[in-house]
């Protein structure tokens, strides 16, 4: 940590030179959430243009330890207009340019509110419990504001959401109230200091991980839209040590256990024909609630999950097509679709793959993202009594959060005449047959009557 | 000329409207039959079934995957840990190529459906074509009327229905059509004697043996046949023609399938077919010799022939026998013919239920009016005897002798009840049909004549109509009462009614493969009794000791050994075993009867019938009195061994049932007697949800100086 820190101030003189100084963190107000296995970190930040000069580029970073667990990241002005954010590189390595929507003028102050998700932040500590143990974790953080800036005057706010914190760093001035822990003032930090923090408490929210989701989106234009989830889920709390006993388990019957017995998905309101299966068949514990704007679906996966334990499981449903395809002029279409779709709250998606199948004979595809991923070589699939495949557009994308649950959308062009070609088909097929029977029952084809029939 | 030309115009129309009438029934008939055998679809899932389709399915899996070669070379490594299984070497691959060549299929024409459709719909879909089969074959014997009823009783018998619901994915599915394909073409062959049948008789003979054990029947019934036509004198070129193409031919290719190997020519269950195929031979040279030869000299050279050939005859079969090339009679087939014989002496033989004897109830049960029917069927198969007729007597009355032996083989004798019923129903029904018509029709003729030479003849057959058709229709009724009832529960999902009239699931087979699969390590060896095996390596795909395919008798005996050991015993088996995880079948606590405790028994005779188990008696499991109970009456040895506390550890502690003590066994009716004990060689890894299925981890050595 030392060695951190000694790195850090090594940056900040090297910094200093590059970036005139010309703005400074007047104030900033951090909350970090650490009530789920997420660790949101959001930061409301007024700024002051102590140059000469308006600035219209503001810089935010992250401590060098925590910025490859960082998942998502916005930035939003004083009106909650999203700021655009794209991602650098310079001096300091990964670093984050938000652009202002009006030019902050000399010696003029703005307020940005910048939001973080980290992933994997939080460590069971001890990392193996036993099953009527409660799951401890630790959060290693930075007591400052980490920004290329000289800060003027900052507060932190940590929400654990429980009362039972076993330890803290403890740098002054520093208050517990009931859930939360409350660090700061401080004045009139340097740029980019850190200062180990650390939490240790209890969190019994679930911690739970997809490690792979693979989505498939079928069109049809029949009118409708398939969507099938294959999903691989591993606890990534605390290991379970030792035996699990069904008996303890049937008698702690309190909500609040580091195991996950059940989970709650959201589908589409217009979502029907749901099925949630695996490999060895239909899981009979789930239900569906339809609320208003959307469906609810309780899955229960068939053993409870502790720490370490994996499940995989498949989730389908199918959606009219008229709410996500739309038609424009020129036999063009546009597909807006979720890229990915809530699993359950606050969930950690480590790998994503999503897989569109068009419409047989679809042209000129091409597929926009909200953010980006990575685009994977598109195949093609055989379904009923396709003689030309269908193409499926396939990308991936690593390390995605709640926030990440945005639409795609993919226009193509394609000839509605297209959709007659299988009736055709089977048609054609049919008339065969008949036309075949019908000869072979009128014609005679044998050479001699066989001795057998003549006798009859 | 108007009048000329109207008639065969008519002729033609009736055959036209017979055609379609015969048709449209036997389509009913088809889909009808498919469609009573999805009762466990509709009612549970689209699953497979039991204990053995679940290594089929496995296997048709790999095979549609993996190709046919390696298929036909796979060594299974999942199964009889250590030893491992030759797949391809010691299963009738017929019904895999069936299910797979379908998928591929479906495949090729861009049909996307899942193996395991395919597979869970496979029964149904041959039992389809068994309807049409059955009404070939029964228009063969008698006529088209009683092959149309003959049909319509297969389609929904109950009999062949237990063995072929949708997701009953065994050998037994196809193997009954491939069987009455080849008695159709058996018959064909007899009655034509072509080449042409008897070779397609010959294919579908071979179709048959790759499929199912049973073609050990087939090819016995079918020389019993030629051997009685034989004793009757009816024989002749057709028969002969017909029995030695089938027999060469059939046995050539059968021969091909590797689990068959050299057994048509080695083992005696195929010894008939061979001495009849020498008969025929003999009787057709001696009839040839007859009719070149004078009486006398023909008299000399037979009587010299028949001397000498009998000796060398004699000689041959037994130097074979006793240099063990002949193999000898095997016990299953002992079996058969005395039913005492597989529980005096195979203790795992008759620990198969479906290897008991059957009761009556069950031909009741399974057949209904058709055992009512059977004999009547008989009887107007003896009253018009020929060639054919004789072949359907003989397929009933050794059918129902060994359906008597073994419950399994009730399967065999429901279409030949069927066929035999359908003759009668339609011949009476065609007999008094025609005096009801007769009023109408022949009214004036009626009255010129006398006044009928029976009293209320129309009355009297209008009355025997109706009775007949209310027979069909509570026939009707009961099938499909059985089916629904009786052989529709997929028995890896168990359902209940619940107090307020609710279903209650219980999933907990899947929940504990499940659980297997995804968190223990990939070669994880797991021990449990042998009805398991089929399911934990195709659910859980984790490596077995032993399985359903019961070719190692040492090998179930050393894990019944460990399971009716104390703790300490049994960790040195478990030990010598290589063991990782065990896994008990526990229904104490939602009375399912069918679990370890119940079976227990079993495995402490089979334990101890080797020589390593031989400290293993029966009687020290047996409480004083001679009852095997799990109270505090119960012996010793029982509550302490080791599969007695894997499935009762903590379960005293658990209230049950109302009124009753914690720690109340809802099976046995009964409050456990050993409670508080610890494990010490084993921890407890997974219990499901209602507590059927327990897993436990054996543990590791204890490190030095603990």
């Amino acid at each position: 940590m030392l060695k951190l820190i000694i790195i850090a101030f090594l940056f900040t003189n090297f910094h200093t030179k590059t970036t005139n100084g010309a703005i400074i963190n007047k104030n900033v107000e951090r909350v970090i959430d650490l009530s789920t296995q997420l660790v949101k970190i959001s930061s409301a930040i007024t700024l002051e243009n102590t140059g000469k000069d308006a600035e219209s580029k503001y810089i935010i970073t992250l401590e060098p330890n925590s910025i490859r667990n960082l998942s998502f990241i916005s930035a939003k002005d004083s009106y909650k207009e999203e700021l655009k954010v794209t991602e650098t590189k310079n001096e300091l390595g990964q670093v984050f340019s938000v652009k202002l929507n009006h030019p902050l003028a000399a010696s003029r102050t703005s307020t940005i509110n910048v939001e973080f998700v980290l992933t994997n932040s939080l460590v069971p500590y001890p990392s193996s419990i036993v099953q009527k143990d409660k799951q401890l974790v630790r959060y290693f953080g930075n007591h400052y504001f980490y920004s290329p800036y000289l800060t003027t005057k900052q507060t932190t706010s940590v929400i654990v959401n429980t009362r039972s914190i076993e330890n803290y760093s403890k740098l002054k001035p520093v208050s517990q109230s009931d859930s939360s822990i409350t660090y700061g003032p401080y004045n009139d930090v340097a740029a980019l200091t850190v200062d180990p923090m650390i939490v240790h408490f209890e969190n019994n929210a679930p911690f739970l991980s997809v490690t792979r989701l693979e989505r498939l989106i079928e069109v049809s234009h029949w009118g409708n839209i398939a969507v099938e989830e294959n999903i691989d889920i591993l606890h990534t709390g605390a290991k379970l040590k030792g035996s699990f006993s069904r008996y303890d388990y049937q008698r702690d019957t309190s909500n609040n256990h580091h195991s996950i017995k059940s989970y709650k998905t959201i589908l589409p309101a217009a979502a029907h024909s749901v099925y949630y299966r695996d490999s060895n068949g239909n899981i009979s514990t789930s239900q569906v609630r339809a609320r208003k704007d959307w469906i609810e679906l309780e899955l229960r996966p068939r053993y409870p999950l502790f720490g370490g334990w994996r499940s995989s499981y498949m989730l389908g449903y199918s959606v009219p097509s008229y709410q996500y395809l739309y038609k424009g002029v020129n036999n063009q279409y546009a597909l807006r679709m979720r890229l990915i779709d809530n699993v359950f709250d606050d969930m950690h998606v480590e790998y994503l793959e999503t897989s569109v199948v068009l419409p047989v004979g679809v042209t000129n595809v091409k597929l926009s993202t909200p953010y980006e991923v990575e685009r994977l070589s598109d195949s093609i699939a055989y379904k009923y009594l396709d003689t030309k495949g269908r193409p499926i557009i396939r990308f991936a994308k690593r390390n995605l959060v709640e926030q990440h649950i945005q639409d795609l959308e993919i226009t193509y062009e394609w000839q509605p005449l297209l959709l007659l070609h299988e009736p055709v088909l089977l048609s054609i097929a049919l008339y065969l047959l008949f036309i075949v029977v019908i000869i072979y029952v009128r014609l005679d084809f044998s050479i001699s009557k066989p001795e057998h029939v003549k006798t009859q | 000329m108007m009048n000329l030309n109207k008639k065969p115009q008519a002729s033609h129309n009736t055959d036209k409207q017979e055609t379609l009438l015969t048709l449209s029934i036997l389509t009913v008939a088809a889909i009808l039959s498919f469609a009573t055998r999805l009762f466990s679809v509709l009612r549970f899932e689209s699953v497979i079934h039991e204990f053995d389709p679940y290594f089929n399915y496995r296997t048709t899996k790999y095979l549609a995957e993996q190709g046919f070669y390696s298929f036909h070379n796979w060594f299974d490594d999942r199964a009889w840990y250590p030893l491992g299984r030759i797949i391809g070497g010691t299963i009738y691959p017929g019904l895999m190529v069936t299910s797979a060549a379908i998928y591929h299929l479906c495949w090729l024409l861009n049909i996307t459906i899942d193996i395991r459709n395919v597979c869970v719909f496979l029964a149904p879909l041959f039992s389809s074509l068994t309807t049409i089969i059955t009404y070939l074959l029964t228009k063969e014997l008698r006529n088209a009327g009683a092959g149309l009823v003959a049909a319509a009783m297969v389609a929904i018998v109950p009999g062949y229905i237990s063995r072929s619901v949708a997701g009953s994915y065994d050998n037994e599915g196809i193997a009954i059509f491939c069987m009455l394909l080849t008695y159709y073409m058996w018959i064909r062959a007899v009655k034509t004697g072509s080449i042409f049948w008897s070779t397609l008789a010959a294919l579908a003979y071979f179709y048959m043996v790759s499929s199912w054990g049973g073609y050990v029947f087939l090819i016995n019934l079918i020389p019993l046949h030629v051997l009685t036509l034989m004793v009757t004198g009816r024989f002749s070129h057709r028969i002969y023609i017909a029995y030695s193409t089938l027999y060469c031919v059939g046995t050539i290719l059968s021969m091909q399938i590797s689990f068959v190997g050299f057994q048509p020519v080695q083992s005696s269950e195929h010894m008939l077919a061979l001495g009849v195929f020498g008969l025929c031979q003999i009787l057709a040279t001696v009839d040839y010799l007859r009719s070149k030869l004078t009486q006398e000299e023909f008299e000399i050279l037979f009587s010299a022939l028949a001397y000498t050939l009998g000796v060398a005859l004699t000689l041959f079969v037994g130097v074979l026998t006793f240099s063990g090339k002949i193999s000898p009679w095997t016990g299953r087939f002992y079996s058969l013919l005395d039913p005492s014989y597989a529980k005096n002496h195979i203790p795992i033989i008759a620990s198969v239920s479906e290897h008991q004897p059957t009761s009556w109830s069950s031909f009741y049960f399974d057949l209904q009016i058709l055992v009512f029917l059977f004999p009547a069927g008989l009887y107007f198969c003896f009253a018009q005897l020929t060639d054919a007729n004789i072949f359907l007597i003989l397929y009933g009355v050794t059918s129902i002798y060994f359906a008597g032996v073994m419950v399994r083989l009730m399967l065999v004798l429901a279409p030949v009840m069927c066929i035999l019923s359908g003759i009668a129903i339609s011949h009476l029904l065609t007999k008094f049909m025609k005096n009801v018509d007769a009023k109408t029709a022949n009214e004036h003729r009626r009255n010129r004549k006398l006044e009928s030479n029976l009293v209320l003849r129309n009355e009297i057959s209008t009355a025997f109509v109706t009775i007949v058709c209310a027979l069909l229709v509570s026939y009707t009724f009961h099938c499909t009462w059985v089916t629904s009832e009786a052989y529709s529960s997929p028995s890896i999902v168990l359902s209940a009614r619940s107090h307020d009239g609710g279903r209650i699931i219980f999933d907990d087979f899947r929940e504990a493969y499940n659980w297997l699969k995804m968190n223990t390590p990939e070669d994880a060896r797991v021990m449990s009794w042998w009805d398991y095996g089929y399911q934990i390596t195709a659910m859980a795909n984790r490596t077995i000791l032993v399985d359903n395919n019961t070719w190692n008798n040492t090998h179930i005996s050393r894990v019944g050994q460990a399971m009716a050991s104390s703790e300490e015993k049994a960790y040195e088996i478990m030990r010598e075993l290589d063991v990782n995880y065990v896994l008990v079948i526990f229904g104490g606590l939602t009375g399912y009867s069918s679990d370890d405790i119940n079976k227990f028994l079993w495995m402490v005779r089979i334990g101890g019938s080797t020589d390593r188990g031989a400290h293993i008696k029966e009687w020290d499991y047996y409480s004083p009195s001679g009852e095997f109970r799990i109270d505090k009456e119960g012996s010793p040895t029982l509550l302490n061994c080791l599969m007695y506390k894997m499935c009762y550890y903590r379960f005293g502690q658990v209230y049950t049932e109302g009124g009753k003590p914690p720690g109340y066994d809802r099976v046995r009716s009964a409050e456990i007697g050993n409670k508080d004990f610890e494990l010490d060689v084993l921890e407890e890894a997974y219990t499901t949800e209602h507590w059927l299925v327990r897993i436990y981890k054996v543990k590791d050595l204890p490190n030095r100086g603990l």
